[in-house]
């Protein structure tokens, strides 16, 4: 059995975690499937899936870590005009703390429940905010 | 409070269309010249404009019915998305001057619309600025105290030659309407230093700070003020002609406004410059 759940989100800054920890349960709560796998998986390049604990603190060194690797002023390739877009791209931040980071998760599900650990919550990491966001909860199982 | 002076509500979803027709998205992503990117909803597009602290944004239409075959964006179409938020947006009108009721279009939109201004881009257009085509243009704008916004310098937008967007294209029918306030968009770029010359000389000259085709906008932003310009030449010789813009969607508004605010400049001007400037010109001297 496999089921398919979109999520959507408006994410309201540049830079913001969004904690989507009860909608991914939820999610997977509602498949029906008692025993197996669940994918949280992204359709964007400028955001990511964060697992991790849920503390504002935490989130603050997260996004600050990530800001040293790929600071606002570094010289990007990708700061120009894209003839195809008819547009400025200047988002290479978004792509490269994208990359870091991943775009999916996975957990086991047992009982029809996610199992995961009591700190693991689970972000919409928004690197190129605002934007309007989708996220894919696939559960595979029985 | 930030006014973005120059805003093209193609993404906008309110409007949006499908098809190839006149008002279409595949037209206007063909002769507006964008792609990859689509619809907006008004929570998406609120979110964008706190974002930058945008409260007020100028939205501008084309009409490039002879050039082109249509419009980006109706005088309609911005009229209704002006009366949807009433708060967050003022409208322009824009109207060939290849067709014979162009002024009686343009009328229209001032009286009917709530126009705010009209919006010309003579080389996608397919017009001299100082074409006698469009002078009873000019002189509505007079009659009426509305601004001109001249789609000048580069624009990406296919089929509208350079050397018809050069500055010194507008320096005539700047010249001879002193009471009229014009606008070179884009600052006029490359020829910064041209529209330079034209802010000192005629005092209804205005620019703004749409050009970031290189570099990202800090890179670019910082350049236009302190390279391209001397960095005091704004502050000191022209502080109140120039208006924040974004030519939005071809650069997001709140990344530009993070660049201007890396630029070093006193609090009154960068105020003048936000918003100020704009409210001059769009009401003329109070």
């Amino acid at each position: 059995m496999v089921t398919l759940k979109e999520l959507s989100y408006l994410s309201t800054e540049p830079d913001q975690f969004i904690d989507i920890t009860e909608d991914v349960h939820a999610a997977v709560e509602s498949s029906g499937v008692t025993d197996g796998l669940a994918a949280v998986i992204l359709s964007h390049t400028t955001c990511g899936i964060v697992v991790n604990e849920g503390l504002p603190c935490v989130e603050k060194d997260l996004g600050a870590a990530l800001d040293r690797i790929a600071p606002l002023d570094a010289p990007y390739a990708h700061a120009h005009f894209l003839p195809s877009y008819g547009a400025t791209g200047n988002n290479s931040q978004g792509h490269i703390k994208s990359m870091i980071t991943g775009n999916s998760c996975f957990f086991p599900v047992k009982d029809g429940k996610l199992v995961c650990g009591g700190a693991q919550n689970i972000y919409l990491a928004e690197f190129d905010g605002p934007q309007r966001r989708r996220i894919y909860v696939e559960v595979l199982g029985e | 409070m930030v006014i973005d002076m120059l805003v093209h509500p193609l993404l906008y979803g309110d409007i949006y269309k499908p098809g190839d027709g006149p008002e279409g998205f595949a037209f206007w992503e063909r002769e507006y010249g964008m792609g990859h990117m689509g619809p907006m909803d008004w929570e998406e597009i609120e979110v964008e404009l706190n974002a930058g602290d945008v409260q007020l944004s100028a939205l501008m239409p084309i009409d490039a019915t002879t050039a082109s075959g249509g419009c980006f964006a109706t005088n309609e179409q911005i009229a209704q998305i002006v009366a949807a938020h009433p708060d967050r947006f003022i409208g322009f009108a824009s109207v060939d001057p290849h067709c014979p009721d162009a002024a009686e279009k343009l009328e229209r939109a001032f009286r009917d619309l709530g126009a705010r201004g009209l919006s010309l881009h003579p080389a996608k257009q397919g017009f001299a600025p100082d074409d006698p085509l469009a002078e009873p243009l000019y002189e509505l704008c007079e009659t009426y105290n509305r601004p001109v916004v001249f789609h000048a310098g580069m624009s990406w937008e296919p089929k509208a030659p350079l050397a018809q967007s050069h500055p010194l294209a507008f320096e005539r029918t700047i010249m001879d309407h002193p009471n009229v306030r014009f606008s070179l968009t884009h600052f006029g770029w490359p020829w910064v230093r041209e529209t330079v010359a034209m802010l000192l000389k005629y005092p209804n000259c205005y620019a703004d700070t749409s050009i970031t085709y290189l570099d990202s906008p800090e890179e670019m932003m910082s350049r236009l003020f302190t390279v391209d310009m001397g960095e005091h030449w704004f502050e000191r010789s022209f502080s109140h002609q120039v208006m924040f813009a974004s030519n939005t969607p071809r650069f997001r508004a709140f990344k530009l406004k993070r660049a201007l605010d890396a630029v070093p400049m006193p609090d009154d001007v960068r105020e003048l410059l936000y918003s100020g400037n704009a409210l001059r010109f769009l009401n003329g001297e109070e």
